[in-house]
């Protein structure tokens, strides 16, 4: 099966996109064979009808099936109504050969965020639950999912991006197709390949780019793309559609870590006391290597909440190492948190395994950033480890979580999870919005601490922190409840295996 | 809200259990010894093994598999597939929670090994769902 996918198409004034692109795309699909067209949105610079009556007018020249969603900017101008006046349906599902496509309307109206609301959730995950012996399934929508490299600052993201990975992960989706960033990137998360395009013919490009395409083609074993670009440059990457389920070889243990976060440690009621002492006695029984905290040692950056917190924390007879949140470092808690835990930016090596922190916290701010001049520096302290097995932990998460508004909180995660991706580091623990999730992008494992003793969590499974133990063959993760020690597995990935 | 009158994520029977189950099994190979394979369930606390002959899953070995060989006087050194159980049941990734609860009653056991297009590809352990409501007490304690 072929799929061209393209994105961003922009029909407006010539300000705002190319045309003689856009007739050369419709030239280079008509030459592909494929066997469907994806437009995954931004059809329309403004959303407005002379746009959509021209839109219309190049599109119908495509001579195969297509599936069209609208962007952010087809619902300017109240243009929505006209998306399906002059497109089509906003939202549904198509059946063509051997595959499913769910594609969702991720737009409303005069706002550039992006938002799957409950009813249409529910109408991708009855529809994943329908069409689930289906060989190939996609979902199809504008805003993109994870978030996109060489884009600029992270924003504009799907308001519940965390549940929509969690419902793509769970329903095993092959591929999920967006646009929005008018930057092409592809990651393998989990057995899900996420292809963002480029834009086709927007005039906005990012990162000193052209605009490009995706020309996707998928067997019953591979999955291949390649992302076209107008100046004739092509970039092709193939993933294999081959899952393992059952992990017997594990070879011996070489390093047990601990990920705990928002402890919140305080004399206040959002302090849990019970579920922190259990947790303590229980990570203590594990004998650690290590343990990592993910930021929210304390409730506030106050001398009352870091008096207690040094005094907990001193009870944990194991080496820890520390990265803050914005709340840690707030108020005195600049100072504090340097008088009572140290540098901001620590690490950990035996030889054998490096975890790097990377502070990513501001104070006064729920937001993070890291900047392109730390973010350099970390990636040469891990270039400079190259027989190491590569750890980095920050606060701030750089995939969304599930059950919580997904904001972009670390502004820069989309250069940051590339760069980290392409640098072949094996594990990166973070540490927000108080929800565990695991999964492995590339070859990357990136996991995410719940809570440990606040009453601000998320998960039905209580608050919990993290085991990870890693062997020769395989890291495995567990989470942990902080009340009653049950495990939890979150997810198993062979070793070495980047790609 | 949703049509079934929760947010994702909680607990619903209704549901498909591919929404909860982790699509990760931990195993041991034929012809290792029972040792190994209880050495194996305490590093990862879990209470039950998937045995593979050639990578493909022959038998489950669950806790009370292993009391059961102890209680016999059967040696360290036994192999996994003299203790497994064969005949496993199995539940379609597809299937309610509800009923797979209900098999779960109607056939005495707490594991039932998941299937996607007849792979086995997943465990459903009764505790899985339990830890689920578990929550409810917890806020509860938290309360006091």
């Amino acid at each position: 099966m072929r799929i061209f996918h393209l994105s961003d198409t922009h029909v407006g004034s010539a300000s705002d996109f190319n045309k003689g692109t856009l007739y050369r795309l419709l030239e280079a699909i008509a030459e592909s064979e494929c066997d469907v067209v994806i437009h995954t949105g931004d059809v329309t610079q403004s959303g407005r009808r002379t746009e959509y009556k021209r839109a219309r007018q190049m599109l119908s020249k495509i001579d195969a099936p297509v599936v069209i969603l609208p962007g952010n900017h087809d619902a300017r101008s109240g243009g929505l109504h006209l998306f399906e006046e002059y497109i089509g349906d906003t939202s549904g599902v198509r059946e063509i050969g051997d595959a499913v496509i769910i594609y969702v309307n991720s737009a409303f109206a005069d706002s550039d965020q992006g938002r799957v609301g409950m009813v249409k959730y529910d109408m991708m995950r009855q529809a994943l639950n329908e069409y689930s012996d289906r060989p190939v399934k996609i979902i199809a929508l504008h805003h993109h999912v994870v978030p996109i490299p060489r884009a600029g600052r992270e924003r504009n993201v799907l308001y519940n991006a965390g549940d929509i990975l969690d419902l793509i992960l769970s329903g095993d989706v092959d591929l999920v197709l967006s646009g929005h960033r008018h930057y092409p990137n592809i990651y393998r998360i989990e057995n899900t390949v996420f292809i963002n395009a480029g834009a086709a013919s927007a005039t906005k490009t990012r990162y000193g780019d052209v605009n490009s395409y995706n020309v996707i083609d998928i067997d019953g074993e591979r999955q291949h793309v390649a992302t076209r670009r107008v100046d004739g440059a092509v970039q092709e990457q193939s993933f294999s559609r081959r899952r393992r389920h059952i992990f017997s070889s594990f070879g011996r243990r070489v390093f047990r870590a601990v990920q705990v976060s928002n402890s919140y440690i305080s004399d206040g009621r959002a302090f849990l006391p019970q579920h922190f002492h259990n947790a303590v006695d229980a990570i203590a029984g594990l004998q650690p290597d290590l343990m990592v905290h993910c930021g929210g040692i304390v409730r506030e950056g106050i001398p009352q909440d870091y008096d207690v917190a040094a005094r907990e924390l001193a009870k944990l007879n194991v080496p820890v190492i520390y990265t803050p949140a914005g709340r840690d470092i707030n108020y005195l808690g600049y100072h504090l948190y340097a008088t009572y835990f140290g540098q901001f930016d620590q690490a950990f090596s035996d030889g054998n395994i490096l975890f790097q922190g990377i502070s990513s916290a501001q104070y006064d701010s729920h937001e993070g950033i890291v900047g392109p001049t730390e973010r350099r520096a970390v990636l040469d302290q891990l270039a400079a480890a190259p027989e190491h097995m590569k750890a980095v932990f920050l606060h701030h998460n750089v995939l969304p979580i599930p059950h919580s508004r997904e904001k972009g909180l670390l502004e820069d995660s989309g250069d940051l999870l590339r760069d980290l991706v392409d640098a072949d580091v094996d594990l990166v623990l973070t540490g927000t919005s108080s929800h565990p999730f695991a999964a492995r992008v590339g070859g990357t494992v990136v996991v995410n601490a719940n809570s440990l003793s606040s009453v601000y969590q998320r998960s039905l499974y209580g608050n919990s922190f993290n085991l990870i133990d890693i062997y020769e063959g395989a890291i495995a993760v567990f989470e942990i409840n902080s009340l009653w020690g049950r495990r939890r597995l979150l997810g198993i990935w062979e070793r070495n295996h980047h790609g | 809200m949703n049509a079934d009158g929760c947010y994702p994520g909680f607990s619903e029977l209704n549901r498909p259990i591919r929404e909860v189950v982790t699509k990760r099994l931990i195993g041991v190979t034929a012809g290792s010894s029972l040792q190994e394979g209880v050495a194996k369930m305490v590093e990862f606390t879990i209470s039950s093994l998937v045995v593979t002959d050639d990578g493909e899953p022959v038998g489950l070995i669950t806790d009370a598999d292993v009391k059961r060989a102890v209680a016999d006087g059967l040696p360290p050194d036994t192999p996994v597939d003299k203790v497994m159980t064969t005949g496993l049941i199995t539940v379609d990734i597809s299937t309610t929670i509800r009923e797979a609860l209900e098999t779960m009653s109607r056939q005495k056991i707490k594991h039932m090994l998941v299937t996607e297009q007849d792979t086995i590809i997943g465990i459903l352990t009764l505790r899985d769902l339990e830890d689920m409501q578990r929550q409810r007490l917890e806020t509860y304690i938290s309360r006091e």
